[in-house]
């Protein structure tokens, strides 16, 4: 924008220069808001942004040091504040937001702060998972304590044979006697453990109690639960978070349930808490006189500066550093954040032994029906709802032929029976582009992604190259790698590393049809510029689209792999399995569930991993590895309801003009305003042609329906659905984490505002499904068509007609008909019908009466006419 | 057909010594002058009648070698494709690779043997049923099961040319055998009855049954055996049927209807035939310039039998497939 108002006061006169300014000046008109808003803390769709925290606490964190003299030094005092976003009713990886301020500033920062790589830093902020009630009166089994606290390795919570000068938690101002001794923590000590005596060296063990069975010593790797196994299936959780120079700091905290950590076995039913634990450093007991080599090592202040970075890995001050988060000293600075869990998915199921009613339909819907589901089943007056995810497409068939008493669509659908189908507005969600991109130099996780239509239509045709492999790609070997090399978007998004990676080239998307994949898809048709660059004109950098995509055809509910390039490299294990190099970039998905779990493991599913097995002696090609911390750069398509739960940033995108829309109760609501419906009972149509018109909704708002036939339904299902409609209408639309309550990501509608309409057209189908319109009467020719199929059998002996042979090409439709009258008596056939062909006789008849005539006809005029020749 | 040859080259090459003695001269000074005509003064007229003579009998030569195809030389054609066919389809049966119909199969590949002892017939069945693949032998319709499968299955066989492997269907019983070998082993159908134009069509089949339809043309009157311009279909029954895969294409191409022809396969061939008759004729006449006609002819009849033979084959798709 103010590229082109340069090029236009460049160019302009004196008159035209007022112009310019004027164009500068609506310029950063524009802009204004959008700096605005994404300087905003991230806003979840349907939760308040104003809400209290679910939790907030403040405590004053000292470190102190006894001299020799016996006198108490306060070296540190801060005031820690402890917030936490959510903390009830949570799901097994839900993400929850964890700040906090006035902490003491971190240095040393690690190149990934998860798990043991965290260690290497000082004055982190540890944040744990663990299980119990924070209080001394409640039963020492169901305490939180350091041995119920969950890390992924045993070095995070036990030291192992360390030199004396090293034993720093022997001289923790508030440690018992018990930490004094040379080996300490477990009582007595197992036979597993007997390596960890060494004479003249010190060890501390903090045991793991699992939820059942006995206590894991933690001495070694082999004394850890199976879940802290090497390559276990998630990645660590807890973190030694890095506090900025301010003394602020947040980070996303992933809660595991029972059902990924059984071992530490929170749940529903069993109470745990998110610790935080601010280091200010250890307390140290009185100085020895003069000093021993652990009472200095106890005292040191970190040698890493505030705000620094640690990527070698150097050492750091054991006082100050994570390791010791269980000495008491630090222990006892934790801030407990209680946190409880929701039913687990299976509650219907174990609960509830009625048969489950199948709603089948769009992924869209997951977190809301997954809340949803507990609050039908466990009510006895009410049905017991499931929701079967799959494409809209075959949800919407399955219910018209009567498979599944609703579906669960996002679009109106083509009808392929007789029965009327009526809408129900359900949900307002939507998809988002999500992301995890880090920012240079550690300074964090991007905040404000912004795309437009055209970067998308470049991820989607496979326009970017990816590597070097993708360089003789022909026709578009002139375009940029990535993302990061690609003008248009560093222009978008100043600021991020531009060193391309395969995950540049690829929106991780959907294999599978959808109706996310066509409103995506529709978002590009509605924009000039994207669809100029889908049919071949370059963009004004002058990358060319894939030619494989030139010209596909625009909107569509799934998207095809159609690159079929095949680099030619020398390497072995390329060439021992060729495959189409785009096709394994993009290597698109069944579900948005799985895409959201990608990212927030940063694990994009890109499947260009050579290996070589030794034992085959084979190369083989799999999934890349996890993206390391620091160097994330992922992008996929997720529903809005899972980014709330996950805590998934999802990227602004280009509205009309130069404006960019994130996702946020009012741009939905802006977009809800936009709908239109054409007709009673159908679904309301979200043009992207008006949301282009638009400088405020969301792009990717969809309204979510209950989709439902009007006749020929059932009794039995058609009251189901109507009370689904009017319950999840009403009830369902409550925000919150509770059962029965709306999620994050949805957009609650209401009896009033901008969702007035859906509401009302809600409560119309809901009584037209409960009524079930009459079978057909008006029109006779509606009969034949839709009877047929279903009675058929019944009525076939009373319907001679229908026992009518095939024609003179048979058929191959042996119905049950002819069995029937076989054994009976002769049916009445057609006669045969008359195929002549006037050629096929006349044609050999002609040739032989030519001929003798020809042969004739020359003898005569040889012989009689010319007379004999001679020769 | 020699003299196919020579129509267009007599005109040119062998006009009356006097109307171009002096061209032969020229272009050709070592042959010997020809002895002069003593016996009669050459007329005017003589040349306009030696151009019609040659016509007609260029007219004459290419009908009547048609006709000898169709009747003749094309029965010849056709034992020779069935030898290939049966060796063929014999090592697939011995091996199992005898299509079974669950893919599509190419038109022109063996797919069954049908015997019918009572008419003396013993023909390996090719799929489709276009006017060139009926060349070989009897079709197999595309859009029907195999014979024998589950089904209805129609062959189509032509009555009157090409060695006429269906020439006498017409002469069939009901009750009479006929024996077909596919991939799936050998079935053995009972004639229902003969059908013509105007005969009730059987009754329906019922299930688990496999029906036989044969589909050909026959002629009447006096020269009913050249002149088979009427469908006469057989119908057959085999009480159990083999399996029937799924996959058989829906329809058939308006070429491979009865009676139907094959225009758009065969003009193309056609005029690729005709353009390569129109060079040898230009071959033989740059080639007598320079050597002696018993020369060129020895080397260029049988190319001139090999086109003419290939021609009237292509010919042949433009008539009707049942002929």
């Amino acid at each position: 924008m103010s590229a082109l108002s340069a090029w236009w006061s460049e160019r302009s006169k004196r008159p035209l220069a007022v112009a310019g300014v004027a164009l500068v000046g609506a310029a950063l008109l524009t802009w204004a808001p959008v700096g605005a808003s994404a300087a905003d803390e991230p806003v979840v769709v349907g939760r308040s942004a104003a809400a209290k925290p679910a939790y907030s606490q403040t405590k004053r964190l000292e470190r102190v040091f006894v001299n020799a003299a016996g006198e108490r030094e306060v070296q540190i005092q801060n005031d820690v504040t402890v917030t936490a976003d959510q903390t009830r009713n949570l799901r097994g990886r839900q993400r929850i937001n964890i700040a906090w301020k006035g902490a003491q500033p971190s240095g040393g920062r690690a190149s990934s702060p998860y798990g043991e790589k965290g260690m290497a830093q000082e004055y982190p902020v540890v944040v744990l998972q663990c299980r119990g009630v924070d209080s001394a009166s409640v039963a020492a089994a169901q305490r939180l304590t350091p041995e119920t606290c969950w890390t992924a390795t045993n070095l995070q919570r036990s030291q192992v044979a360390v030199s004396r000068g090293a034993a720093v938690w022997t001289k923790d101002l508030d440690a018992s006697a018990d930490y004094r001794q040379p080996f300490s923590g477990i009582d007595p000590n197992p036979a597993s453990c007997k390596s960890a005596v060494v004479p003249d060296l010190w060890t501390r063990l903090t045991p793991f109690r699992p939820l059942k069975g006995t206590a894991f010593p933690a001495c070694s790797s082999d004394t850890m639960p199976p879940e802290a196994a090497v390559g276990a299936a998630f990645p660590p959780a807890e973190v030694a978070a890095f506090t900025d120079t301010e003394g602020n700091g947040s980070i996303q905290f992933e809660v595991r349930s029972d059902v990924e950590n059984e071992s530490l076995g929170c749940s529903n039913k069993v109470k745990c808490a998110v610790v935080v634990i601010p280091i200010v450093g250890l307390s140290c007991a009185q100085e020895e006189s003069p000093a021993t080599p652990v009472d200095q090592a106890c005292r040191r202040g970190g040698q890493h500066l505030p705000g620094s970075s640690n990527f070698a890995g150097q050492g750091v001050d054991a006082a100050v550093s994570p390791s010791y988060w269980w000495s008491p000293s630090n222990w006892k600075h934790r801030f407990t954040v209680p946190i409880t869990f929701g039913l687990p998915p299976n509650t219907c199921d174990v609960l509830d032994s009625r048969p489950a009613t199948g709603f089948y339909g769009s992924e869209l819907l997951a977190q809301a029906g997954l809340q949803w589901a507990p609050a039908y089943c466990l009510d006895k007056k009410r049905f017991k709802f499931q929701h079967n995810q799959m494409s809209d497409e075959a949800g919407f068939n399955l219910m018209e032929k009567g498979g599944g008493a609703a579906a669960i669509v996002s679009s109106a659908h083509e009808r392929k029976g007789d029965d009327p189908v009526g809408y129900a507005p359900t949900a307002v969600t939507g998809f988002g582009i999500g992301y995890v991109i880090d920012r240079p130099n550690n300074a964090g996780e991007y905040e404000r992604l912004r795309l437009n239509p055209r970067l998308l239509a470049k991820l989607l045709t496979q326009s970017y190259l990816g590597s070097d492999l993708g360089r003789d790609h022909p026709g578009i070997k002139e375009n940029p790698l990535g993302l990061m090399s690609d003008p248009e978007f560093t222009k978008l998004n100043p600021g991020l590393k531009l060193d391309s990676q395969e995950t540049g080239a690829t929106l991780l998307g959907l294999a599978n049809a959808s109706d996310v994949v066509e409103q995506l898809t529709a978002y590009i048709a509605a924009d000039e510029a994207a669809m100029a660059f889908v049919n071949g004109k370059a963009d004004p950098w002058g990358m060319k689209v894939n030619p494989a995509y030139r010209k596909v055809s625009l909107p569509r509910s799934s998207w095809p792999l159609l690159d079929e390039y095949i680099p030619k490299t020398g390497s072995t294990c390329r060439q021992q399995n060729p495959a189409v190099y785009f096709s394994q970039l993009a290597a698109p998905v069944p579900t948005m569930r799985r895409i959201s779990e990608s990212l927030l493991d940063a694990w994009p599913n890109v499947q260009t991993k050579c290996e070589y097995d030794a034992p085959t002696a084979l190369y083989k090609v799999g999934r890349v590895d996890r993206q390391s911390y620091g160097a994330r750069f992922m992008l996929g398509l997720v529903s809005l309801g899972d980014a709330a739960r996950f805590g998934i940033r999802t990227a602004a995108l280009q509205a009309k003009g130069g404006s960019y829309v994130a996702a946020t109760d009012a741009s939905l609501g802006a977009a809800v305003k936009l709908a239109e419906r054409e007709k009673r009972y159908g679904a309301f149509e979200i043009s992207q042609q008006d949301l282009r018109r638009s400088t405020r909704a969301y792009p990717g708002t969809m309204v979510v329906y209950t989709a439902a036939r009007l006749r020929n339904a059932g009794q039995e299902d058609a009251d189901k659905v109507a009370q689904f409609i009017r319950v999840s209408i009403t009830e369902g639309q409550r925000p919150g984490s509770g059962n029965g309550q709306l999620p994050g990501g949805f957009l609650p509608i209401t009896k009033r505002g901008v969702t007035a309409e859906l509401y009302a057209a809600a409560q119309e189908v809901a009584t037209a499904v409960e009524k079930q319109r009459p079978a057909p009467t008006p029109k006779p020719s509606g009969t034949p068509s839709s009877t047929p199929s279903t009675a058929a059998p019944a009525v076939d002996a009373a319907d001679p007609p229908a026992a009518a042979p095939t024609g003179v090409a048979p058929s191959a439709a042996p119905s049950a008909v002819p069995t029937v009258s076989a054994t009976t008596a002769p049916v009445a056939t057609d006669p045969t019908a008359s195929i002549s062909s006037g050629t096929a006789s006349r044609v050999m008849p002609t040739l032989l009466l030519i001929g003798l005539l020809g042969i004739a006809l020359a003898s005569l005029l040889r012989f009689v006419v010319q007379g004999p020749r001679r020769r | 057909m020699t003299t196919t040859m020579s129509g267009p080259d007599s005109p040119v090459t062998e006009p009356t010594p006097s109307s171009a003695p002096q061209r032969r001269a020229d272009s050709k000074p070592p042959r010997p002058p020809r002895a002069p005509r003593p016996a009669r003064a050459a007329r005017p007229q003589d040349a306009k009648v030696a151009g019609v003579s040659s016509a007609v009998t260029m007219v004459a030569l290419v009908t009547c070698w048609v006709f000898l195809q169709m009747l003749v030389l094309g029965g010849l054609s056709h034992e020779r494709s069935q030898d290939l066919l049966y060796r063929d389809f014999r090592g697939q049966l011995a091996n199992l690779t005898a299509p079974m119909g669950d893919q599509p199969i190419d038109p022109g590949t063996p797919v069954a043997l049908v015997q019918v002892p009572a008419i003396g017939m013993d023909e390996v069945v090719v799929e489709g049923t276009a006017s060139g693949d009926l060349l070989a032998g009897p079709g197999h319709v595309r859009s029907s099961v195999l014979p024998g499968q589950d089904g209805e299955s129609v062959l189509m066989g032509r009555g009157a040319s090409y060695g006429a492997p269906f020439g006498e269907i017409g002469d069939l019983q009901a009750g009479d055998p006929i024996t077909v070998t596919v991939g799936q082993g050998v079935k053995t159908f009972t004639v229902l009855g003969v059908r013509r134009a105007g005969d009730p069509e059987p009754q329906p089949r019922p299930a688990g049954t496999a029906r036989l339809t044969l589909i050909s043309a026959e002629g009447e009157g006096r020269l009913a055996a050249l002149s088979p311009g009427e469908v006469v279909y057989v119908d057959a029954e085999a009480p159990e049927a083999f399996g029937a895969p799924a996959g058989r294409p829906a329809g058939v191409p308006a070429a491979e209807k009865p009676m139907a022809t094959d225009r758009s396969s065969a003009l193309p061939l056609l005029s690729l035939c005709l353009a390569l008759l129109l060079a040898l004729t230009l071959a033989v006449v740059a080639a007598r310039q320079r050597y002696s006609a018993v020369l060129v002819w020895v080397v260029a009849t049988p190319v001139a039998l090999a086109l003419a033979w290939q021609t009237t084959d292509v010919v042949m798709r433009l008539l009707p497939n049942l002929v």
